[in-house]
């Protein structure tokens, strides 16, 4: 067992590996100049977050990004969640051929994924739009969604739906009533996954977006490269933003949804 | 039983139904008067659940119809069907309170909030739970879970009620628990009821017929005295258990044995017939076939002695007499006026 001493120092370490870099980024998102060896910055400037609020690349960039990631959460969780039920009420070796079908496209190489994505959009004529980079970011997201609610339909006992059945409430009523409210919980928290899956996606929408479709982590990419280090700490901290409320909407659904599975 | 004059509740006619990849269960033909109860005994893998889950809606048949109150439902969703089947651990569901279970059936058949409510305190207090209408279904013991699921299943008064080993895994002071809850809602709600079991020694109390389940067909359905007095074959004789199966033949409108000469209670067709004896139908004599007391078993109501007479063994029942030492020899005989039940004579007894 770990001494208490050293779990404290452990999680102070934990605690600063998290919050160190985002410190970091804060800083340097409001740093006037900040040149080698001055440990801070000679002034400081909220030019870079006046840009964000106005119509500059950064809220344009975020304003994709949102489109993105919504879009992908919900179509993940439309496919996911039918899919993860089947699968789960599958047996022996169908249910291992549809779970390996659905960890390929999370194990694959996200630069593997993008090129074989970007020449079958490119030849459906969605190469370079917003509905292409959707489509390109609910593939990963699909397997990570498909897996977690095959996880979730495991746990679920399918009996509790032939109860329902059985004692008079249709398909739809089951859903309504009973499979419903029982899956709110795990639904918040696929949404979330799915929305964080295509929130940091780079490679897929570099090579399916081709450059026209500016998502936040291609514009602080692209700052990166350019040496603007403002810029893309402000965009990395925006970033963070929705990941943080992402984890903290799934994390209140789950104290509101009391019963367990 | 006058319920076997009114229309039946439940009609099963030449059902099959398969198990998996196998072919299951075959011409199963069964009639349920409204409040009759009837109990489905076979062995594990029997197909006792794939039969009620087959007149529920939930499983495949490939033949044959069941109709619900002189309805024609094979064709029904098990939404339907009323029929209500109950998994044999109760399922209640867990974001509904206890009372919210009860009052699932009637909500979703849009009875108005007020009726529900009555109902609902009326199936709650059947079953001693009145009480207890507001607490999550993780607060409830074991016990209570069963009562409230049973409640459930009654409260939108179904023609049939399907349930799946009701008593089955349970302690003994819980199956009487359970037992009597089924007994007061029959009464109450009088579905027909449908039990299957595995456990021979629980039907006896609950049922008013009881249904033996043997390689996919119902082998016999009758009446529990008739039943273990009187087995349609040999196979359902061994299932149910029924002691000293006697080798013989028919001749003449009796019984012969080594054990002698029998009259017959039904008559039967000369030739080579096994004689269903059962607990009662040997005793210790002072003369008759000798044999030799290999066991003696010591329960709480009864002492039997086993007796080995060449290859067979016999039980025989102790009525207040001490109980010979193991090993010993005793004379046994069939006691006078005890008739005999034939069963097929194609089959022989171990």
């Amino acid at each position: 067992m770990t001494p208490p001493v050293w779990r404290g120092v452990l999680l102070v370490l934990l605690a600063s590996a998290a919050a160190g870099p985002l410190a970091l980024l804060v800083v340097t998102s409001v740093a006037g100049r900040w040149l080698y060896p001055s440990l801070l910055p000679e002034h400081l400037t909220l030019e870079s977050w006046a840009l964000l609020l106005g119509r500059g690349r950064l809220a344009s960039a975020a304003a994709t990004s949102l489109a993105a990631a919504a879009g992908t959460s919900a179509l993940a969780v439309m496919l996911g969640l039918p899919l993860g039920r089947a699968l789960a009420r599958l047996g022996g070796w169908r249910r291992w051929i549809g779970a390996a079908a659905a960890f390929l496209p999370v194990a694959a190489p996200p630069i593997a994924l993008a090129t074989g994505l970007q020449l079958s959009l490119l030849s459906l004529g969605l190469g370079g739009t917003v509905p292409g980079v959707i489509l390109a970011h609910a593939v990963p997201a699909l397997g990570y969604v498909t897996l977690f609610f095959l996880g979730v339909f495991h746990v679920l006992d399918p009996r509790i739906e032939d109860e329902a059945r059985s004692l008079g409430a249709s398909r739809i009523q089951t859903w309504v009533r009973v499979l419903g409210p029982l899956l709110r919980r795990p639904i918040a928290e696929a949404l979330a996954l799915g929305f964080l899956v295509s929130w940091a996606q780079v490679p897929l929408t570099l090579l399916v977006g081709g450059g026209i479709v500016r998502t936040l982590p291609v514009e602080v990419l692209g700052f990166v490269r350019a040496g603007q280090d403002r810029y893309a700490a402000t965009g990395a901290l925006l970033l963070v933003i929705p990941a943080t409320l992402a984890i903290g909407l799934a994390g209140s659904a789950r104290r509101a949804e009391a019963p367990p599975l | 039983m006058t319920a076997a004059r009114q229309p039946a509740a439940l009609q099963v006619q030449g059902l099959a139904a398969p198990f998996g990849n196998r072919r299951g269960l075959t011409e199963i033909t069964l009639d349920v008067a409204p409040g009759e109860r009837v109990a489905i005994v076979g062995g594990s893998g029997a197909g006792k659940t794939t039969l009620l889950r087959a007149i529920a809606g939930l499983g495949p048949t490939t033949a044959g119809r069941v109709l619900i109150a002189g309805r024609d439902v094979s064709a029904e969703a098990a939404e339907r069907r009323d029929a209500v089947y109950l998994h044999q651990t109760p399922l209640l569901f867990p974001h509904l309170s206890a009372g919210e279970n009860v009052a699932f059936p009637l909500r979703i058949r849009g009875v108005p909030p007020a009726d529900v409510a009555r109902r609902v305190h009326e199936a709650l207090d059947a079953v001693k739970l009145g009480d207890l209408a507001n607490r999550s279904p993780r607060t409830l013991s074991g016990g209570q879970r069963h009562r409230v699921a049973l409640a459930r299943a009654v409260v939108a008064r179904p023609s049939v009620l399907l349930l799946d080993e009701p008593l089955s895994a349970l302690d003994p002071a819980l199956r009487e628990e359970i037992r009597d809850s089924l007994l007061v809602l029959q009464r109450a709600y009088e579905p027909a009821v449908v039990l299957v079991t595995h456990e021979l020694h629980e039907v006896g109390s609950v049922a008013d017929r009881i249904g033996v389940l043997l390689d996919g067909r119902l082998a016999q359905v009758a009446p529990p005295a008739i039943l273990f007095a009187r087995p349609a074959s040999l196979a359902v004789a061994r299932f149910l258990g029924i002691p000293n199966l006697l080798p013989g033949a028919v001749r003449g409108g009796s019984f012969e044995s080594p054990l002698g000469r029998l009259p017959l209670d039904t008559p039967a067709p000369n030739g080579p017939a096994v004689a269903v004896l059962g607990a009662d139908g040997i005793a210790i004599a002072e003369s008759g076939v000798r044999g030799c007391v290999v066991a003696i078993q010591h329960g709480p109501r009864v002492i039997t002695a086993i007796v080995q007479v060449g290859p067979q063994r016999f039980e025989v029942r102790l009525n207040g007499e001490t109980a010979p030492p193991v090993g010993s020899e005793v004379a046994i005989a069939v006691p006078q006026g005890h008739s005999a039940t034939v069963v097929s004579s194609s089959e022989h007894p171990d």
